[in-house]
């Protein structure tokens, strides 16, 4: 029974490491979640020892426990037990980057006083004892009246006070750790935080006090804070460099841009063929039917659609790992905020919004490192109108068929590249112009200052970066991989309905789908379009790419791939440029993704701004492509 | 005012003009009035400045800095001395 294991909260400010001893402590026994009702993750493990286990809950790293952000009221809550279902925690460890003491012992101040057995863990004691700093373990603990331990997350060798500690809380001897409750009578947890906006400010005083008070501690343990980071130093001089500085961070986009572009794609090709010779290995062995339709056609195909961007999205998550866990993160969002700041939006923003290019998801998932939650709805919001991979075969098909190949800049910019790019850019402008009208309306309001903590340089664990590709993986998978199941199997559904009077599938125009198409019709007829395309756009909502597939079922031709020649040619038989280039605008801004949805739900807890998204994006997708089909 | 400094020199917060809540990220970050601050570096492209708190980086932008009212160590060391 979980609920008969201790229950252990891991706390600490951001970038102290506490992701990499969480899952040195817990290793791949671990669950994601969203905390019920919020969208805060929820990351637990279990820790087992000789005695029993321990179920380990990594709460959100923050400064301090004030409401101001979700992250801090989700901490604050689960300190008071007010979430876990409503169990007080049993014990509590404290997470404080030994190099950074004198700051971190001010958001430890915040945490103490609960009256919950405690142990403070200074980390990075290799980093502090290598810089020649030090701290006196005990001489902080007799000062603090909890446990102190010095550990090196990553080295499993120096965790055995964890462990001590974590089998006290099993045997029930805990009663002497337990701190007293209110050790500091003016934690943000005894009194809510005051936010007169009148001067003096008694929330300055508060953390006057708070500084005096970590000053105090640091001097009767002996702290001697380490010498500067001569690495951070000398990185920072080229990361953050006026002229090298912008260069680095370009050659980073650069990398990650080929990368998941031009490098993930064989993968994703080695997935689409596993996933298509499986289909038809699959196909020849179960009798014919319709199970083996639904099964096939439906439920693996329409996975199948999913899973094929999963090397793409791991690659991307690598990189977002790779460059957290490293440090340059912080750098990387310094460096943008600038240009980001133009668009009412701050340098956290910049990473989630390059990752759209391939993907939305990983992007609307990373958005969680934007602070400010306006600031992360606006970026969440606009995700959808960068490029995603998934609009490629859909442009790739259309542009071949209708644009003809030239060059424009001579040998350097053909005709057909040109108009990628155009469309590129199109989504870009949309992206910009609708930030600008969130923050001038729904998300209005005085943005929170922009403070960016920059953490010291450090080689990212092997370790630490596979766990996090791990569980994104599931994550990513157990949220678009639901949506695409359900979508797919009701539109296998419609394509098998009505029956044919010998109880064969109709063909697919006489499907209910295809009247669904003809449904549709006077609507997309001011577009240029007919019924044919009406059916692509429905089967499209499960993901933009399976248009191309539909078309080809509606066209009698096999159309693996968009370079079929045979659908290209039906194409130009129905469509003009007009109707070709107002079906790419439509592409281009629709959010023709229901995973996207979905993850959005997830991401802002509720339907309401989804819904939103997908109403605005319908509606400029239509507009966009009349007037297309208008000028042309 | 902070955003007035050149890089390398150290100075003490003496006030902070910063209205209401957007006061409290800075405060959890150790930007507390009494704390040492040295600009180290300014980003590019007139980007946010890094400053140096107590051992840590943390990177403002101009208009926060600007309200930052701070006077330099030394001064501060020698009112401290003639105390």
């Amino acid at each position: 029974m979980a609920d008969s294991r201790p229950l252990v909260l891991l706390a600490g400010p951001p970038n102290s490491g506490k992701s990499t001893l969480f899952n040195s402590l817990t290793g791949l026994r671990q669950r994601v979640a969203n905390y019920p009702g919020v969208t805060v993750e929820r990351r637990s493990g279990v820790v087992r020892l000789a005695s029993g286990r321990v179920e380990l809950v990594d709460l959100p790293g923050v400064h301090g426990l004030s409401s101001r952000s979700l992250d801090q009221l989700v901490a604050r809550r689960a300190l008071l037990g007010e979430m876990e279902g409503g169990r007080r925690p049993d014990g509590l460890v404290i997470l404080l980057d030994s190099t950074r003491l004198s700051s971190h012992l001010m958001v430890a101040e915040s945490f103490l006083g609960l009256g919950i057995p405690t142990l403070v863990v200074l980390a990075m004691a290799d980093e502090l004892d290598r810089r020649d700093g030090a701290v006196e373990a005990a001489e902080l603990s007799r000062e603090l009246g909890v446990e102190v331990a010095l550990v090196d997350a990553r080295d499993p060798g120096t965790l055995g006070s964890v462990h001590s500690f974590f089998e006290a809380l099993l045997t029930g001897g805990e009663e002497a750790r337990a701190c007293p409750a209110v050790a500091v009578a003016d934690s943000h947890v005894a009194q809510s935080p005051a936010r007169a906006p009148t001067r003096p400010l008694p929330v300055v005083d508060l953390f006057s006090a708070r500084r005096d008070r970590a000053r105090q501690l640091g001097r009767a343990a002996g702290y001697r804070a380490p010498r500067e980071s001569v690495v951070t130093n000398r990185l920072d001089a080229l990361a953050l460099h006026r002229i090298w500085g912008p260069v680095v961070f370009l050659g980073v986009v650069a990398l990650v841009f080929q990368t998941i572009f031009a490098w993930a794609m064989p993968l994703m090709d080695a997935t689409e063929a596993t996933i298509r010779i499986s289909g038809r290995y699959l196909h020849g062995i179960m009798p014919d039917g319709w199970l083996r339709s639904l099964l096939i056609e439906g439920v693996w195909a329409g996975v199948g659609s999913v899973i094929v961007f999963l090397p793409q999205i791991l690659i991307l998550f690598f990189f977002i790992a790779l460059m957290e866990d490293s440090g340059y993160m912080a750098r990387a969002a310094v460096v943008a905020d600038r240009l980001m700041h133009r668009v009412g939006l701050q340098g956290r923003s910049f990473l989630p919004l390059l990752s759209a290019y391939a993907c939305a998801i990983p992007a609307i998932m990373s958005a969680r490192a934007v602070e400010d939650e306006r600031d992360r709805l606006a970026t969440i919001f606009i995700a959808p109108f960068m490029t995603c991979s998934a609009r490629l075969p859909v442009y790739a098909l259309l542009i071949a068929a209708f644009v003809p190949a030239g060059p424009v800049l001579g040998p350097i910019l053909g005709r057909q590249a040109a108009v990628l790019i155009g469309l590129y850019a199109l989504g870009l402008v949309a992206a910009i112009g609708t930030a600008a009208l969130l923050k001038r309306t729904l998300l209005r309001g005085r943005p929170l200052p922009f403070v960016m903590e920059l953490p010291p340089y450090r080689m990212p664990s092997a370790r630490s970066v596979a766990t996090r590709l791990l569980d994104r993986a599931k994550v990513f998978l157990r949220r678009a991989g639901r949506i695409i199941l359900a979508v797919t199997v009701v539109l296998w559904v419609l394509t098998q309905l009505p029956r044919t009077p010998d109880g064969g599938s109709p063909p697919i125009d006489e499907s209910a789908l295809g009247r669904m198409g003809q449904l549709i019709e006077p609507a997309i007829e001011p577009l240029g379009l007919d019924w044919r395309i009406g059916i692509g756009l429905v089967t499209s909502l499960a993901a933009r790419e399976v248009i191309v597939g539909t078309l080809g079922t509606i066209y009698g031709v096999e159309a693996e791939d968009d370079t079929t020649l045979e659908l290209r040619a039906a194409l130009q038989r129905d469509m003009d440029l007009g109707s070709a280039v107002a079906l790419l605008v439509f592409f281009a801004f629709a959010l023709q993704c229901m995973s996207t949805v979905a993850v959005m739900r997830r991401e802002t807890g509720g339907w309401r701004w989804p819904s939103l998204q997908f109403a605005y994006m319908l509606v400029l997708a239509y507009l966009g492509a009349w007037a297309a089909k208008s000028i042309l | 005012m902070l955003a007035e400094v050149p890089l390398e020199e150290e100075v003490v917060l003496v006030r902070m003009d910063v209205a209401g809540e957007d006061v409290e990220p800075l405060l959890e970050r150790g930007i507390v009035p009494g704390c040492r601050l040295c600009p180290v570096r300014h980003a590019p492209v007139g980007g946010p400045t890094v400053y140096s708190v107590d051992g840590c980086l943390v990177a403002l932008r101009r208009e926060i800095a600007s309200c930052l009212c701070v006077r330099s160590a030394l001064e501060a060391a020698g009112v401290l001395d003639s105390n």
